[in-house]
């Protein structure tokens, strides 16, 4: 690389829409443009999602009707095309076609919802339809097709759609940056674990209940999940993610031991015998998480957080409540999410939840702990049902 | 509270089935046009089941479908629910729940896809254990594996000649839909049509019912490629159609149907009827061929596989096999087709498809018809196959939601573009054809406009082309053939300049 492209790229802005499954790979992305010589800061993500967002950068930008988490992109785009103190050089818009999950080689695929991965089309759509927004800010939207759950194919995916936008970019120095893409959001993941896995030592040490949240990555978005996981959180309930949840092998032998004893799983991430048309990325995570909560005996309650018209959350509301039901785990489910917190009924609910989990959270620890094995790797000690409170 | 891991929740797997049991039973399935079915039906018979299409989709199945399954379906989804639930409802009531366990079984296909189209199944056992029916067994077919051996117990093989014979089977017809639909509208004698189209669907069926045995493997597809078999059945059918006495200076606007899957190949209730629909309101309706699905099916496997040339060993064999596979494909349909004359309208290229859709659709954005619906619509207009497009989509269904979103940009781009998204939901009908109306009207302007334009053009009139028409009595015949010129869409029009081409009359363009 030349000392004038080493220049232009140090100064080349790059604006990420802070949407769907970027909630997920954001490190992924930080990782790769900083491996290309960008400066950190010059990579700006658009803020969270809100109605004013919407409002005033995104309005009169839709082309269609669909779920708000996909609707609300519009928002983003406006905001880094009009909203940004220092202009913006690059919209940068990943297609993201596949996902690098944790259950992979234990599934099917591992899909993005086919909205989600064709967002920026149709949001890019919005912004041409009368002129080309894009041209006439001198902003290159770049969007490329990525399939995260293939690495090999990463590189010339990104290489393509960003050569002639980053000065002097070659498709070794791309498969570099991928690399350090992956790493990065690898070691991100595994400091995002082992936080889980101390909340989890806790809950077990001090026999404390927890809640797990069923949800995709972008209903960690407080204007597309409303902080609802929060408002759990402060009454006194630690929180977990299944997208975050330990994967630490001895950990999920403890939890899947019977299962795997009895030849019904082959290996802990198995889903094949809760959901088998496993195509779906975060679906089926979604469905693992709902395994692990009906298992783990600190996960006294699951919360179900899903949007208004998601047509891939819905073939999947009863898998998942059954799974979570049958294992005397509380579940509640917070369908039909749109644009608008319902703050009162979210409160009702909310306080209603509380009250579940302080009244039965101490008989289900108990009940649950019975069928597990007694040594427990979140333990120093080995666990029992009968172990006094 | 039950939490051992035996009693934990376990998704639905079939019972296995052994071929006794599956000689007991007989093989629901459904999701075609009535003429595949009934066709489909002879392909299982000939290969030793017995099958038999659910009745097509209702209302009331709609309803049964809501009912039973989890909130939010696309309508689809519903509909077939709906569908064989009620069907097995009726059954139950009428021979007991066991009975119909071990009398029936179902048979759909599975997707890959991320859409609910690969979920399917969901609703269906979900409906099933709702109803009670848990030990009904429904097997998933994989629309990839031609070849997926037998289901568990060995009963129900689904093997090449069977997959071939189904893919064979909806070639047949839908180069006979293509027939009838280019017949009907100017058919001189009402109902003549629909009766000749009946006679060659039963012909059809007789003739896959006694399709001779031609090996499990290679040897079955080499015979279906190369024999002449199915394509002298063919030449019957349009022998057939040509008792039919056609008047083609109806002047009539071409409406192309796309969008969703199901939506798009059924008749009945689930799209409103929007094909007789649209033929009852005067126009001439350019269906959705199967056979376009299947090719684009093919194309998204060449995508993956042209993304792994140089990065996947052994890719560029596979992508050279699979790009052979589907010339001998297309080359199948072509003789299917020439077979009834060429008059039934040609597959589009895929690869001129992915082309045209490029700027506004990613290729590889898959579920749905992803860049084949605005490819299509891009294809339809510029080379003027049809007046208007009636784009089919169910509410709330995920990929096509997102082909439509970009459609925004096509129609900014093509103002003339008639596009007529018709959201579907299963019960709002008088909602969606009023729309449909709405841009139908203009397509009827086009088709006279069209009309009026060719006149001037070609010196002739309606008076006029009547007698010579009538002076060569062939081309009052359903089976001759009025090609597609590229200046006109409509029938009329095209009849026109075929008629001043014959006489030299015609301008230059």
């Amino acid at each position: 690389m030349s000392e004038a492209d080493r220049a232009a790229r140090a100064k080349l802005r790059v604006g990420i829409p802070k949407a769907l499954n970027v909630w997920t790979t954001h490190q992924f992305w930080l990782g790769f443009f900083q491996s290309l010589g960008l400066s950190p800061r010059n990579v700006v993500f658009s803020s969270d999602t809100s109605d004013e967002q919407m409002r005033e950068f995104g309005s009169g930008r839709g082309t269609v009707d669909c779920c708000y988490p996909v609707k609300c992109v519009s928002g983003h785009y406006g905001e880094l095309i009009f909203g940004q103190k220092r202009k913006i050089d690059i919209l940068f818009s990943p297609m993201i076609y596949s996902l690098a999950s944790f259950l992979d080689g234990h599934a099917m695929d591992s899909l993005a919802c086919p909205r989600v991965m064709a967002a920026p089309e149709n949001i890019k759509a919005g912004f041409l339809r009368e002129k080309d927004v894009f041209a006439e800010n001198r902003i290159a939207h770049v969007a490329p097709l990525v399939t995260l759950a293939e690495p090999k194919l990463v590189p010339r995916q990104l290489f393509d759609a960003l050569q002639g936008v980053v000065p002097g970019l070659g498709i070794e120095e791309t498969a570099r940056a991928v690399e350090e893409g992956y790493a990065t959001l690898a070691a991100f993941n595994e400091n995002l674990r082992a936080r889980s896995r101390e909340i989890l030592e806790w809950c077990a040490r001090e026999r404390r209940p927890c809640v797990m949240v069923l949800a995709r990555p972008y209903h960690m978005d407080p204007g597309i999940g409303h902080e609802i996981e929060a408002d759990l959180q402060a009454c006194g309930y630690p929180i977990l993610w299944l997208q975050y949840f330990p994967t630490d092998p001895e950990l999920l032998n403890w939890i899947f031991r019977a299962d795997l004893a009895e030849g019904l799983i082959k290996h802990p991430f198995d889903i094949d015998d809760v959901w088998p048309s496993s195509y779906s990325a975060n679906t089926n995570e979604i469905l693992w998480g709902a395994k692990v909560a009906a298992r783990v005996p600190w996960i006294t309650c699951a919360i179900r957080l899903a949007s208004y018209e998601c047509g891939m959350d819905q073939p999947s509301f009863t898998p998942v409540q059954q799974i979570v039901e049958r294992s005397g785990t509380l579940f509640f489910s917070f369908q039909e999410l749109d644009s608008t917190k319902a703050a009162g009924s979210v409160k009702i609910r909310v306080e209603t939840i509380s009250y579940y989990l302080e009244r039965n959270s101490p008989g289900i620890i108990e009940a649950k702990l019975r069928h597990m094995d007694p040594a427990c790797p979140l333990l120093r000690r080995p666990v029992s049902a009968d172990l006094p409170a | 509270m039950n939490i051992s891991a035996k009693h934990h929740f376990r998704a639905y797997t079939p019972a296995p089935i052994t071929r006794e049991q599956i000689d007991r039973a007989e093989i629901l399935f459904g999701g075609l046009h009535w003429r595949a079915e009934r066709v489909v039906e002879a392909v299982f018979e000939n290969m030793g089941y017995r099958a038999r299409a659910l009745p097509a989709a209702t209302r009331d199945d709609l309803m049964t479908g809501r009912e039973l399954a989890d909130i939010g379906q696309c309508c689809p989804t519903s509909f077939t629910t709906g569908n064989l639930a009620n069907f097995l409802r009726a059954e139950a009531e009428r021979i007991g729940p066991a009975a119909v366990a071990d009398r029936y079984v179902y048979v759909t296909a599975g997707s890959c896809g991320a859409c609910r189209f690969g979920q399917y199944h969901q609703s269906y056992e979900l409906a099933l254990r709702n109803m009670g029916l848990e030990a009904f067994r429904l097997f998933l077919i994989d629309q990839k594996k031609p070849d997926q051996g037998a289901a568990e117990g060995g009963g129900l093989d689904i093997n090449m000649p069977l997959t071939i014979g189904a893919v064979w089977a909806i070639l047949c017809t839908d180069v006979l839909q293509g027939l009838e639909y280019r017949t009907r509208p100017y058919e001189v004698q009402a109902g003549q049509t629909d009766a000749v189209v009946g006679d060659c669907v039963e012909l059809l069926h007789e003739a896959f019912r006694k399709r001779p045995y031609r090996g499990k493997k290679w040897g079955t597809l080499a015979w279906h490629m190369s024999t002449g078999y199915f394509i002298n059945v063919l030449r019957e059918v349009f022998r057939r159609f040509d008792v039919i006495e056609v008047d083609r200076l109806r002047v009539k606007p071409i409406v192309k149907i796309t969008g969703e899957f199901y939506l798009q190949t059924v008749e009945g209730d689930p799209n409103y009827n929007i094909h007789r629909w649209l033929e009852s309101e005067g126009a001439e309706v350019y269906p959705a061929a199967i056979a376009v699905w299947l090719d684009y099916l093919i194309r998204c496997e060449v995508q993956k596989l042209e993304d792994k040339v140089g990065v996947e060993k052994g890719a560029r064999a596979k992508l050279a096999a699979l790009r052979g596979a589907q010339r001998l494909f297309r080359w199948s349909f072509d003789r299917m087709r020439a077979a009834l004359g060429d008059i039934p309208f040609e597959m589009p290229d895929q690869y001129e498809l992915r082309r045209l859709a490029a700027p506004y659709f990613h290729h590889r954005l898959s579920g749905g018809e992803g860049d084949m619906l605005v490819g299509k619509a891009l294809w339809t207009h510029k080379k003027k196959k049809a007046h208007m497009i009636c784009e089919l989509s169910p509410y709330a269904c995920m990929p096509n939601t997102m082909s439509i979103g970009a459609m925004a940009g096509v129609t900014g781009k093509y103002p003339d573009l008639l596009y007529a998204p018709i959201e579907i939901k299963g019960d709002a009908e008088v909602h969606a054809l009023s729309r449909c109306q709405m841009i139908l009207t203009e397509a009827k302007k086009r088709a006279i406009r069209e009309f009026v334009e060719v006149m001037e053009r070609t010196g002739l009139t309606p008076e006029e082309a009547k007698p010579l028409i009538d002076a060569h009595p062939r081309m009052n015949r359903a089976t001759y053939r009025i090609p597609q010129t590229g200046i006109a869409a409509g029938m009329a029009a095209n009849t026109l300049l075929q008629l001043a081409g014959a006489r030299g009359t015609r301008k230059a363009a």
